[in-house]
Formats: structure tokens, C-alpha cells, sequence
């Protein structure tokens, strides 16, 4: 049950958005609602913001949204706290949800990074790891995609403010392709597409534009990602070409992660 | 006693920031820096990618300016396949990056700097934000709505999203034409946004002729300046030379070309910040230190090749009387010309016959070991540089990203503003907004500048000589 203090005095919910480290494109995602931003301010009272605004009212809030992994021990701390002011926590975006592209530094000597950039790596202080936020604490919804589809955002909103499951799907982006008349990128044009994997969100938009998809939207509920990569094999894709494919934007989210370093094994 | 102020989260910047400010015993500003902490390591986990994957991988540095990422990694890898690019494929990445300067200049003005211009430095905080903009003058936020509406449909139509347009640009070639029907779309739309942005460099012209005192002494202060230049040395943000002057614009170095870079560019590393300070090698650090971005490339350029922004650049210029334009403040004024600029510039590239030719090119093989891409981003000079085995697998990325060539600035910009406007033995919300203020003109984009490391909302600590930290003024941050 969402505590009192998380309304304001008139109902509206109070709106929390946090930045961990990210590209910042998934907050810019609430920006992009334009129209409906206007509209949504009338509806939720955006309670911090920091991007946006300066102002802000206390905790709790109804609704958290958090962009970005926890890469710092800053942020390893600061989730539990967010986790507590907030009723429902969702997660917004690759990087909040599986890591992020810098999730990629999991599989190497974070030392040896520092290194390489800074003259006195000594002063940096970031975890060995970029994990998501819900390695942490309990997320209660998560939103998908690098970036993260605004309508997705409104939907969430719009749903928790009628107290109902966001419309969010979970099947596999192959649906939203069919739907949309685009011929097979995997079938057809034989190209490397993780679509049959990838949760569905984005539109097909990859493979709108001859493309296969990278799977930015992440794994879909019980993906059968050895099955896809016995395909690529049958394709001509070596191994070590099937890990760089599955580690990019979401390379440490379990069904990702643990066909890479099956197939990195196989190398 | 003497105290350390800080300030985190700085707040309506792109990122998170912390700024400490160092008092001495009579209670006067002895130093104030700003500091970025955050870690991502793009550099280094690029390393074994293969480079074509590069313009899909370094726009994930950042949201706001994905564009400018997408493009200077582009040209990058354009050099290591060693191809020239067909002339509607350069014309269409031109577009999507006029797109990019216009919802980047849009949001800037209208989502983070205009509660500052519009409602003053010492309002409320409840109402200084985008929404008090809205009440204030409705008719302005909604044509600021507009503006980055027009430039994401742009980016749109020609990447398939908003924000990580998908291989929208793929090494020597556009992925994806633009259609007749959506040519025509932009079109129609254009003139407005030409017209809007006209209305945005009155309204800053206003503000800027009514504050005349506050322009030219808030964070004012010599510097060199670096940014691209077409043939004729007029403003130029996609493809051109590099020039760098100093504080009396006088050439440090003659234009050189972007490949070049490494040989005049340094970085000088501090321990109190993850992000470096570029430099001008020659000159050494910190008298080789540099602007870049809209003040600098309006202050460097020899002209601008649209009439309506031609004539606002020529009174800008005047502003400077014959020498450079130094007040950090100046930047918003730059920026919107640049607005209009990039909005003339589009219409110019909407009416070229080649815009909707399509033409591709396969993807050759690896030709040069090394390839530089150099793109004038929103903010400044983005640098990208690859270096390949021959299979294409990359050994090594170095990336100088447009924020942090600002970096000596912006810290002299605080430093400026601390001096002035902190009084040592207290912290005022007044005091907070202007410091805040200073480093807001230089539209620091903190992902792209913790690409390497990660992380920047804004604390103020003020800290005595001894370095103990006395009070502190954190908002957010969590």
C-alpha cells in the first residue's frame, strides 16, 4: 500500500526520477513526451527531478524511476535509500535493468581501465562492476530498451495512476515484426538477428530498416538463446562472434550473460 | 574559521556535478573547483569490438547528443575503410546533425537555462524550472517545445528513433534515404523553426541589452578558443579544419586538419577531478587552455554562410569590439545563433536535389591502421580516434569529448563567480543559483564527460585551508 505522504495534499502522486551511471538518454526519453508531458504535470507532481528542476518535495514517494547501473560505491549505498522513500520502483532503461554497455567492464580488470585513461587511477573510486539496480534492492516493474520507449514511461504512469498492470509486453520482438509485415531478417535475409530473443517494445524498428536487431530491449521472458546461437553457428558465426553479439547493451542480464560465457568458452 | 561550501547535485545540467569552495581565514574564496566522479570505462571495453560497431556503441555515451557520438564515430571508421563518402550520404548526415543542434540548443535554452534568463537568479526554486517557464510565457516554452520537437523528427526520419538513432550513418554511407513524402514533411515545417529561433536570439538580445552590466562581468575572462571551420574560415560544425586561437584570436597554430590532432591537443590530469583538461601543447598547461563550443566558434569564425545568422553573428561581433567575446554568459546569445544557423542550414540541405538520391557503398576492408573523426558537437569538439588490426578488431580508442575541453574553464567560471557573489561565513540559495549559473553557460554534458569514469550532480562544501569540510549544501544526490 503506498503510504499518505507519497500524495500530495490535492492526490496527485509524487513523481521521483534518479540518475546512476547512464548516458542520461532515458531521462531525456521523459523530456521527449512533449505533448503529453504538459498534460502528465497536471496529472503526477514530479517531485525530484534533477535534470529538470531544481525544487523538491521530501519522501516518500508513489512512483521512483531509476536510470542507470550502480558502478559506484556512492550508488551502492544510495539505491537502498531511494528503495526506501519510494512505493514502487521501477527501473527505467538497459542500464538500470541489466547494466548498461559499461556492464561490459564486468569481464575485465577494472584496474587496468583506470589505468589506461588516468594518470592517478588511485583516486578513482568505482566497484569492479556495473550491476543493475535490481542486483541491489527489489524493483517492482522494469522498463526495457536503450533507450527506453517514452510511450512506455507514460503507460507505467498512466496505469499506476488507474491502479491497473501496465500494458507491457513480454513476448519476443519476432511478434511486433510480424505484426508489422517486415520479412524475416533471420529466415530470409540470413542475417544475424537476436530478435527471436529479445523482448518486444521498440516497434521492430531495426528490422524495418533491413536490420537485424541487437537486442537493446534485453532477453524476453524464457528466451531459448542456445537454440539461436545454433543457428548462427549454422550461419557461419564462430563462437567468439555469437559472445561479442550477446555482450553489448544488455551483455550481463542472466540469459545474456550466461550463453556469452557459454559460447566464450567454446571459442 | 575558515570553510569549504559545496554544492551537489548541480541541477538542470546534463549529469551530475559536485563544486567545493575553499574560504580562507578572513572568510574570502581562496579556490572553488568542480569535480566529476563517475565511472563507465568506454575506452577501454571498446577494445576487441569490431570498429563498424563503433557508431552504434560510442552514441551510448550519451542521450542528449547520441547524434554527435554516432557521427564523429562514423567519419572515424570512414577513415580506417579509407573510402570517400557520396555526396547524398554527406548531405543527409548533415541534416540528422543540424536535427541534433537544434533540439540540443532548443533544450538547452528552454528547459535549462531560460528559469535562469527568464525568472531571474534569485526567484523561488519552486517556481525556477520549466514549469514556472510555462506559466511565465507560455508561448516561448511551447515554441521551445516545437523546436526540439522539429529537430527529433529530423533525427527520426533519418536514424528510425529519437534518441541511439540506429546506424543511421554506417561507415562511408547512410543506412536509411530520406523519401520524397518526409523531405516534404521537413520542409513545410522548416520556416517556422527558422522564424523561432529568430524570436529566441530577440528574446536572448533582450535579456542581454537589459542585464548589459551582468554580461560582461558575471565568470568573464580570457582563454584560447578551439572549433571547426569551413574552407572560407567561416562556421562550420559537421566536416572542416581545425582552428585554435588565442585570447587575442590571433592564430596559436595556422588550421590544421583534424587527424592532426594529437599533435597539438594535451591533456593535463588533476586529482581532484576524473575529467581532464585539454591543452594547447605548445603553450603548455594552463596557459595553453582553451573555450570551445558556441562562444568560441562564433568568436573563431571568419563568418557564417546564412544570411539571418550572418547578420546576428555580425552584431555579436560587434559586442567584442575588434577582440573575442569573454563573458561565460555570452554563451546562450552564441548558442541561439548557432540555432538559427543550423536551422538556415537545414533548409539549404532540404533543398539540395541530392538530399533524397540513395546511394550505398559496401563496407571495405581495412585500409588504414589508424582513423580520426572530428564533428563540432552541440558543445564543442568531439573527438573520436581508432586504431584497428587487420581484421578491423580495435587495439585502442582515445575520445576528447566537447565537455571536456571546458574543463579548465568551467572551473575558472566558478572560480570567478565564487569570488564574486560567496561570502564566506554563509550559504544562500542566491548564492548557490549563481555558481550553478556559471557552469550551466557552458551546457556541460556529464555523460559524455565521465564516458571513461561516471557521475556529476552538483554538491557545494565549504572547506577550510585545512581542508576540513565546515558546511555543506547537498540537494539530491539521494
Amino acid at each position: 500500500m503506498p503510504r499518505t505522504g507519497a500524495f500530495t495534499a490535492d492526490g496527485k502522486p509524487k513523481v521521483a526520477v534518479y540518475k546512476f551511471s547512464s548516458c542520461d538518454g532515458c531521462q531525456l526519453a521523459i523530456l521527449n513526451l512533449e505533448d503529453q508531458l504538459l498534460d502528465l504535470v497536471g496529472a503526477i507532481e514530479v517531485a525530484y527531478f534533477v535534470e529538470a528542476r531544481r525544487r523538491e518535495l521530501p519522501p516518500p514517494y508513489a512512483i521512483g524511476l531509476v536510470e542507470g547501473s550502480v558502478s559506484t560505491p556512492e550508488e551502492e549505498e544510495r539505491i537502498h535509500k531511494i528503495r526506501r522513500d519510494c512505493d514502487f520502483l521501477v527501473t527505467i532503461g538497459a542500464c538500470a535493468t541489466s547494466g548498461g554497455i559499461q556492464a561490459l567492464r564486468n569481464w575485465a580488470d577494472v584496474e587496468e581501465f583506470t589505468r589506461y585513461v588516468y594518470a592517478y587511477p588511485e583516486y578513482i573510486k568505482a566497484l569492479d562492476t556495473a550491476t543493475p539496480i535490481a542486483a541491489h534492492v527489489f524493483v517492482d516493474f522494469e522498463l526495457r530498451g536503450c533507450p527506453v520507449n517514452r510511450f512506455q514511461i507514460l503507460e507505467l504512469v498512466a496505469a499506476t495512476l488507474a491502479g491497473r498492470k501496465p500494458a507491457i509486453p513480454t513476448y519476443s520482438l519476432c511478434i511486433e515484426c510480424k505484426r508489422r509485415g517486415v520479412s524475416c531478417r533471420l529466415v530470409s535475409a540470413g542475417k544475424p538477428c537476436l530478435g527471436p530473443v529479445t523482448q518486444a517494445g521498440c516497434g521492430a524498428l531495426c528490422p524495418a530498416y533491413n536490420r537485424a536487431c541487437y537486442g537493446c530491449f534485453g532477453p524476453m521472458e524464457l528466451p531459448n538463446v542456445d537454440s539461436l546461437g545454433e543457428r548462427f553457428i549454422g550461419l557461419g558465426y564462430s563462437p567468439a562472434e555469437i559472445t561479442r553479439m550477446l555482450r553489448s547493451f544488455n551483455g550481463y542480464v542472466e540469459p545474456f550473460k550466461q550463453a556469452s560465457d557459454r559460447y566464450a568458452q567454446r571459442d | 574559521m575558515a570553510n569549504t561550501i559545496t554544492i551537489e547535485p548541480v541541477t538542470r545540467i546534463e549529469g551530475h556535478a559536485k563544486v567545493t569552495i575553499r574560504v580562507d581565514d578572513a572568510g574570502k574564496v581562496s579556490e572553488a573547483r568542480m569535480h566529476v566522479n563517475e565511472f563507465r570505462g568506454f575506452e577501454k571495453f571498446c577494445e576487441g569490438r569490431l570498429f563498424f560497431e563503433m557508431p552504434l556503441i560510442t552514441q551510448r555515451i550519451c542521450g542528449i547528443c547520441p547524434v554527435s557520438h554516432h557521427l564523429a564515430s562514423t567519419k572515424a571508421c570512414d577513415a580506417i575503410v579509407g573510402l570517400e563518402v557520396p555526396r547524398p550520404a554527406g548531405l543527409l548526415r548533415e541534416l540528422m546533425h543540424m536535427g541534433q543542434f537544434i533540439q540540443s540548443h532548443a533544450l538547452h535554452l528552454f528547459h535549462l537555462a531560460s528559469p535562469d534568463l527568464l525568472l531571474g537568479f534569485d526567484a523561488d526554486p519552486a517556481i525556477r524550472n520549466v514549469v514556472g517557464v510555462i506559466g511565465a510565457n507560455p508561448e516561448l516554452a511551447l515554441k521551445g517545445v516545437g523546436l526540439r520537437k522539429y529537430g527529433q523528427e529530423v533525427i527520426r526520419k533519418l536514424g528510425g528513433k529519437r534518441i541511439h538513432p540506429f546506424d543511421g550513418a554506417s561507415p562511408t554511407s547512410m543506412n536509411k534515404g530520406l523519401s520524397a513524402a518526409d523531405r516534404e514533411e521537413l520542409r513545410r515545417g522548416i520556416d517556422r523553426v527558422v522564424g523561432d529561433f529568430q524570436q529566441a536570439v530577440a528574446v536572448v538580445k533582450g535579456y542581454a541589452a537589459q542585464n548589459e552590466s551582468l554580461m560582461s562581468s558575471f565568470a568573464t575572462f580570457p582563454s584560447g578558443y578551439m572549433g571547426l571551420v569551413d574552407g572560407k574560415g567561416q562556421l562550420e560544425l559537421y566536416d572542416g579544419r581545425i582552428r585554435l586561437l588565442g585570447p587575442d584570436l590571433k592564430p596559436w597554430e595556422p588550421d590544421f586538419a583534424p587527424a592532426d590532432y594529437l599533435k597539438h591537443i594535451g591533456e593535463h590530469v588533476e586529482d581532484w577531478s576524473y575529467l581532464k583538461f585539454p591543452f594547447y601543447r605548445k603553450l603548455g598547461y594552463p596557459a595553453g587552455t582553451y573555450r570551445v563550443g558556441p562562444l568560441a566558434r562564433l568568436n573563431l569564425c571568419r563568418g557564417i554562410s546564412t544570411p539571418l545568422a550572418r547578420a546576428e553573428w555580425k552584431q555579436f561581433k560587434a559586442l567584442g569590439s575588434g577582440g573575442a567575446v569573454e563573458g561565460s554568459l555570452f554563451f546562450h546569445l552564441a548558442r541561439v545563433i548557432e540555432g538559427l544557423f543550423a536551422a538556415e542550414r537545414a533548409r539549404e540541405l532540404l533543398d539540395d536535389s541530392d538530399i533524397t538520391v540513395s546511394e550505398t557503398i559496401t563496407l571495405g576492408p581495412v585500409k588504414n591502421a589508424a582513423g580520426v573523426g572530428v564533428v563540432e558537437a552541440p558543445r564543442g569538439t568531439l573527438i573520436h580516434n581508432y586504431w584497428v588490426d587487420e581484421n578491423g578488431r580495435l587495439e585502442k580508442v582515445n575520445l576528447i569529448v566537447s565537455t571536456g575541453h571546458n574543463n579548465w574553464a568551467m572551473n575558472r567560471a566558478v572560480n570567478e563567480v565564487a569570488k564574486a557573489f560567496v561570502d564566506g561565513s554563509r550559504l544562500t540559495e542566491g548564492m548557490l543559483n549563481r555558481v550553478e549559473a556559471a557552469i550551466r553557460c557552458y551546457d556541460p554534458c556529464l555523460s559524455c564527460s565521465t564516458h571513461a569514469i561516471g557521475q556529476m550532480p552538483l554538491v557545494l562544501e565549504l572547506e577550510g585551508p585545512d581542508g576540513r569540510v565546515m558546511d555543506r549544501k547537498a540537494r539530491g544526490g539521494g
